[in-house]
């Protein structure tokens, strides 16, 4: 199984190629890229409440951390929520260059983001849950998102 | 490991990066106009004060200012380490650094020892203080990537050419010079270029590249090997120059390969990213690649032309730096302001995109690579180059007009202080 790290890189990837089609599909019409966008916004949530209803709180069980890190990473969450509500209606609207300037500002904050947790975060919670390394994978997998 | 760049009120101020990067393009203008108040004859040698203070201008005004500024921004996003009082050390740094080089200029061009001498204290120490701090906030990083080991490559040959820099630079104190002073100065424009600011344009690429337009990732040869093998490169050069001149070609072409090769990965990593968008930064590093290519071809076969086109590489490899750098402006001062904004609650702000007159922003680019390429020709054509100065004084205001303007709006903001975009929290 892979481990936390692994995991959590592997999705930030699922989700890149998610919004690069995205991108594609709006760059022809906002209307063909509905379903995608869609797609592209409840996973990320998934990944986000992967993050900050398993890992995050085990990570802060774990080393009594709670205002670092994962405090940030839970704010720029809060900033991305924001900019897809806002790229979700930007489609609704058919607004393109209102999309656009949004996507381009989601797609920085986002990889910025990933940038911090892969080499930051993740390295971190590793090495401190890898004895719990295959529950907490398993526990984010069937998360069930709210 | 550290993570006090992972908190936002520990992040640096935004008025850290942002006071090098407004007074770049001023520089640039200073630059532009001397340029055309020089007589072209002066410019085609590489060793006249002319092109001394012009080339200073620019590598000290706008590489190192840019590179400075943005090192105090990438250092927590990119290794979450933070310098020590940032907002202490670049404020006091970025003072006497002005100051320094504007000295400079004045103690070179009108030959004043006192404005010299002012300028040898002030800009030795605001370099030492931005190399220390950088260097100090990687001490304590423990997972080094190959980023991270970019910028202490970098600030350690910054750290060497400063010390040559001042060495030169005293010579004009004392009026002393060395039978040394020209193969030193030759040893430190050639660090300066390759190691300094090339080996960190590099390792920032690793990470900025995917980041800003999820283009493939760069391979591991690249990112483990190549920076150790450029400096490698530059030693043997190093110690060919001083003990077998003649065969100090091997290390010139070891490495402008690796540059090209950098040049051309550049370009296919942008042929293979995954977003569509392309933008005026997209265009600015291709320039860049085409630029860097031509000059490190024309670097090594100059060697057999008695160096005589060595300030056309110059303008070459300048441009190509300036192209990395002005496109990485347009992308990170308008997030820099975003996020900040974004960070203090003011959520329904204008996207990245708008912050910048995408028109305005393509004009300046325009006139930028008009402005390089006619410096070019006016090395056979004398007569171009007024030309060239004027376009390039355009484009340097026309970019500080236009990152000026998401600095502005920050502050708009801040004083008027809109109401607080409560949504997200209902």
């Amino acid at each position: 199984m892979a481990t936390i790290k692994e995991f959590l890189a592997t999705d930030h990837r699922r989700c890149d190629e998610m919004f690069a089609d995205m991108e594609n599909r709006a760059s022809e019409s906002l209307e063909s890229a509905k379903s995608i966008a869609t797609e592209f916004v409840n996973e990320t949530e998934k990944h986000f409440q992967m993050e900050e209803r398993v890992m995050f709180l085990e990570f802060e069980t774990k080393t009594g951390m709670t205002q670092g890190p994962t405090a940030m990473m839970r704010q720029e969450h809060t900033q991305m929520r924001s900019l897809m509500v806002q790229l979700l209606e930007a489609i609704e609207n058919d607004n393109k260059d209102k999309f656009f300037g949004l996507s381009e500002t989601l797609m920085i904050l986002l990889q910025q983001h990933n940038m911090k947790e892969e080499q930051m975060l993740y390295p971190m919670a590793q090495q401190h849950l890898s004895a719990e390394s295959e529950r907490i994978v398993a526990m984010m997998e069937s998360i069930i998102v709210e | 490991m550290q993570f006090k760049g992972l908190s936002t009120d520990q992040a640096p101020p935004i008025s850290a990066p942002l006071r090098f990067f407004l007074t770049a393009p001023i520089f640039g203008i200073i630059a532009g106009i001397l340029i055309l108040l020089s007589d072209a004859s002066f410019l085609i040698s590489r060793y006249s004060l002319d092109s001394i203070v012009i080339t200073h201008i620019i590598t000290i005004g706008f590489f190192s200012f840019v590179m400075f500024g943005a090192l105090t921004q990438m250092l927590p996003v990119l290794a979450g380490a933070k310098m020590y009082r940032v907002e202490l050390a670049t404020k006091i740094a970025y003072i006497i650094m002005t100051a320094g080089l504007v000295m400079m200029i004045i103690g070179l061009v009108f030959t004043s020892s006192i404005f010299t001498m002012f300028s040898f204290i002030s800009l030795g120490s605001g370099f030492m203080i931005m190399i220390t701090s950088t260097l100090y906030a990687i001490k304590n990083i423990d997972n080094i990537t190959a980023t991270i080991r970019g910028m202490a490559t970098s600030m350690f040959f910054a750290f060497i050419i400063v010390l040559m820099g001042l060495f030169l630079l005293y010579a004009y104190i004392s009026n002393d010079y060395s039978e040394l002073h020209i193969v030193i100065a030759n040893i430190h424009s050639v660090m300066a270029i390759f190691g300094f600011v090339g080996i960190l344009i590099i390792g920032v690429s690793f990470q900025v590249l995917p980041m800003f337009y999820v283009a493939p990732k760069f391979k591991l040869f690249c990112k483990n090997y190549v920076m150790s093998l450029i400096s490698i490169g530059l030693f043997i050069w190093l110690l060919l120059n001083f003990f077998a001149d003649e065969y100090s070609i091997i290390g010139k072409f070891w490495i402008a390969l690796f540059f090209w090769a950098f040049a051309t990965t550049v370009w296919k990593k942008l042929n293979e990213r995954k977003r569509p968008i392309s933008d005026v930064t997209i265009w600015y590093w291709r320039a860049s690649s085409i630029f860097l290519t031509v000059g490190s071809f024309l670097w090594i076969f100059d060697e057999f032309l008695e160096t005589e086109y060595i300030v056309m590489v110059a303008i070459l490899i300048g441009g190509s730096i300036l192209s990395i750098l002005i496109g990485m402006l347009y992308k990170i001062i308008p997030f820099l302001v975003w996020f900040h904004l974004n960070a203090m609650g003011y959520m329904s702000i204008p996207t990245i995109t708008e912050m910048i007159d995408k028109d305005l922003a393509i004009t300046q680019y325009i006139f930028f690579i008009f402005s390089i390429i006619v410096f070019g020709f006016s090395f056979y054509l004398p007569y171009l180059l007024d030309l060239s100065a004027i376009s390039f004084i355009i484009s340097m205001a026309l970019l500080e007009y236009n990152i000026l303007a998401p600095v502005l709006l920050y502050r708009r903001t801040k004083k008027t202080k809109p109401d607080f975009d409560m949504s997200m929290f209902q």
